[in-house]
């Protein structure tokens, strides 16, 4: 049994010369110098993220708007909240928007993630073709899509009415306008989760497909009893990353709908833009942020539960 | 000497030299731009960095001992936003001429902006330019006057003479049926597809507060006379005029007169002849100039009215103002400055450069602009029209004001989901909440 006190084992000090033993000398050194390249971040992160964080807090309690000085109102933005009928709108809306999103983008996504694991020619520009939205700006691809959705010039409409359809008012009917909205931002991410299924289907052993074959089975069977319980992972990823994406939905509507028509596409994004920018309602902006950033935290948590339980994951 | 130690210290110290540095450049900029030179900002379109240029040069060579600095004010979404950031990071100008006047109450009322009727001259040098009733739209709750009415853009309609001379009319109509009996001539389906490709006239359906300034408010303005929304502060809006307005931008869209699209991604469609007017301001003449096919020929008009109403055709100005900000450390030159913005010889580089027009009450009388509006006959047709226009209201919630008009605006006018009385009602009812 070691009969050493436990400080000599730790104490970094030597007993005998009251010094720091070269090989501590050495640690420490090395872990003033980790904090030194730290300090970046963490500069940045108390400027850009702590202090924010904390001040849109304080926020919650008055009301600001920018040029006079804080005026305490306790909850009265919370108050104010709770009869908001606009905002519970916008949130529903954005509730129609992750309905019609999500599940569009998952199949679309795993469908040309499956066909693009094939031993196909041209498999890399494929790929690269259906990346090649997510990279580019979303204010120029909401603008290019601005102009395929018009209703009388629109390439869409010209295109359906050139087989004898009828035109589709696509961003200028209330029923219409958030499902095209749904399709457009689907085309716009879709290249990034076909990336994630693509990791996904390539770590699936190649033996389970071998036995399968041997059995017989059918590519649906192989599809549903091997490849989705062990893509299963990424599902529940891709779930998700696209709800928190879409949650925060915003460029879409700000510059196709500007919220329109009558309010059908104003996110609950777009509402808090407009009250802190366009009103400089900062302390009401504050108390829906905090409120919606509650909401999306409870939805991803349960959405994980419940994907957890139906995989048993 | 230990190795490890040695690259601490001297990472140590290269993160000591570049902090000291980003201090130092900080500091260096924040003395450069506030103590020794007056900072001037001007609107960041070219023709007006132009203008600014050109004056500023004029002013630093008549007074070489106090140096005025020009910038273009920041790059944003829009002025309003970028002042905004500057008046939060205590960076604002000395003296800033794209002040929109919707915004100086709110600047006022938090201290930000010099009271510029402080000056013992302010009387004589505004009295000898604007029209009085401007300069009391221009003063603020406080009795205050707090900017300098600068330029004007009234809007008026641009109109495809042609289009109108086909469907029978030697000039613009001049009333609300007159117009629509206009568009059931001039709207048509002309490659017989079932499908409208030819209106009378186009605006931005969207809710946006700020499009009402092209559509709904001018509109108001002509049809009430030249009132604006509010009156002693209170909401002036719930009246027969407004329901009127609704009815006829209403009647437009139901009818297919105009198209419930922005038409984005394609050329300008009044040059190309697919829409036969639209509501604008003066910088549409360059433009038009500009990108007019051959033989294209166009022409301004005021906005239509309804019918029976006489008198002169008011229309919103589209005004945009000078300011002094509060945190200047020379105030009295300051305002030195923003008188040369305003004189005589000023307001003729902003009408030759600029094409937009000084808010000066005698500038058609006054020979120093005579030779300009003889060779500019469209702007001779807003120079008429700028002595009757009107701003804004002095309100600090005016843009929520407009946010509500452009919502009942879009369901009644656009999808006709509600009558006219109704959205008029609804809105003067929200807005007075907001007022509240």
């Amino acid at each position: 049994m070691d009969a050493r006190p436990i400080t000599s084992r730790t104490s970094p000090v030597s007993p005998q010369t009251g010094r720091l033993s070269v090989g501590q000398g050495r640690r420490r050194h090395t872990a003033n110098a980790g904090y030194v390249l730290v300090l970046p971040y963490i500069a940045h992160f108390l400027t850009f993220v702590a202090f924010p964080l904390v001040f849109s807090f304080v926020l919650i309690f008055h009301r600001w708007d920018i040029l006079s000085p804080m005026q305490w109102i306790g909850l009265g933005n919370v108050h104010r909240l709770l009869h908001d009928r606009l905002f519970f709108r916008a949130l529903a809306n954005t509730g129609v928007f992750l309905l019609i999103h999500i599940p569009l983008q998952i199949v679309i996504a795993l469908a040309l993630a499956v066909f693009l694991n094939q031993k196909l020619r041209l498999r890399g520009f494929f790929r690269a073709i259906f990346f090649l939205p997510v990279v580019v700006s979303g204010v120029v691809t909401t603008m290019l899509w601005d102009s395929l959705y018009a209703q009388d010039t629109g390439v869409l409409n010209n295109v359906l009415s050139s087989l004898g359809l009828g035109r589709v008012p696509w961003l200028t009917s209330p029923t219409m306008a958030m499902p095209s909205i749904a399709i457009m931002a689907t085309w716009k991410n879709v290249g990034l989760y076909i990336v994630l299924f693509l990791v996904g289907l390539q770590s699936v052993p190649q033996h389970l497909y071998e036995a399968a074959d041997i059995e017989g089975a059918s590519p649906w069977r192989k599809f549903r009893h091997i490849t989705l319980p062990m893509i299963n992972p990424t599902v529940v990823m891709v779930v998700i990353l696209s709800t928190i994406g879409g949650f925060s939905l915003f460029i879409e509507p700000y510059i196709m709908t500007g919220g329109g028509p009558i309010r059908s596409t104003l996110s609950a994004v777009l509402y808090i833009y407009h009250q802190a920018f366009q009103f400089n309602h900062m302390g009401y902006a504050a108390t829906l942020g905090f409120f919606f950033a509650l909401i999306v935290f409870m939805v991803v948590l349960l959405q994980k539960r419940v994907v957890e339980q139906e995989t048993g994951l | 000497m230990n190795v490890r130690h040695s690259h601490f210290k001297l990472m140590l110290a290269a993160a000591v030299v570049c902090s000291q540095l980003l201090l130092l450049t900080t500091c260096a900029k924040k003395t450069a731009s506030s103590a020794s030179h007056l900072v001037y900002w001007s609107a960041n379109n070219q023709y007006e960095v132009d203008l600014a240029r050109e004056l500023v040069a004029r002013w630093n060579s008549l007074h070489p001992e106090s140096p005025v600095t020009h910038q273009p004010v920041p790059e944003s979404q829009s002025t309003e936003e970028a002042i905004l950031a500057a008046v939060v990071g205590k960076t604002t100008p000395d003296v800033f001429s794209n002040m929109w006047p919707g915004d100086v109450e709110a600047y006022a009322r938090a201290g930000q902006l010099v009271a510029l009727d402080t000056f013992p001259d302010f009387a004589e040098v505004i009295g000898a330019r604007v029209d009085p009733a401007l300069l009391d739209e221009a003063r603020s709750s406080d009795g205050h006057v707090y900017q300098i009415p600068w330029k004007t853009n009234p809007v008026m309609v641009i109109f495809n003479r042609k289009m109108l001379a086909e469907a029978g009319y030697d000039h613009f109509p001049r009333t609300y049926s007159e117009y629509l009996q206009a568009a059931e001539r001039i709207v048509r389906d002309t490659n017989g597809d079932g499908h409208i490709d030819r209106w009378m006239g186009i605006t931005d359906i969207r809710a946006l507060w700020w499009q009402r300034f092209f559509d709904f408010y001018p509109l108001y303005i002509a049809a009430t006379g030249g009132h604006t929304l509010l009156e002693d502060g209170k909401i002036a809006f719930d009246n027969q005029q407004a329901v009127e307005v609704f009815t006829f931008l209403q009647t437009l869209f139901a009818r297919g007169y105009f198209p419930k699209e922005r038409m984005v991604g394609r050329t300008d469609v009044f040059l190309q002849g697919v829409v036969a007017s639209r509501f604008t301001g003066p910088w549409e003449i360059r433009h038009a100039e500009k990108f007019k096919p051959e033989g294209f020929v166009y022409d301004f008009a005021p906005v239509p009215r309804p019918d029976g109403v006489s008198g002169p055709v008011y229309t919103y100005g589209d005004i945009k103002n000078i300011v002094i900000f509060r945190n200047t450390r020379r105030p009295r030159l300051a305002w030195e400055f923003a008188k040369f913005l305003v004189s005589r010889e000023a307001d003729l580089l902003l009408l030759e450069m600029t094409d937009q027009l000084p808010l000066r009450a005698n500038h058609l009388e006054d020979p120093l602009y005579a030779p300009y509006f003889a060779k500019s006959p469209f702007m001779k047709r807003f120079a008429d029209q700028a002595r009757f226009v009107r701003g804004t209201d002095t309100s600090p919630v005016l843009k929520e004001i407009f946010d509500i008009l452009s919502n009942e605006f879009e369901a009644c006018v656009v999808y006709g989901v509600k009558t006219p009385a109704k959205a008029i009602h609804d809105a003067a009812r929200q807005a007075r909440l907001v007022l509240e």
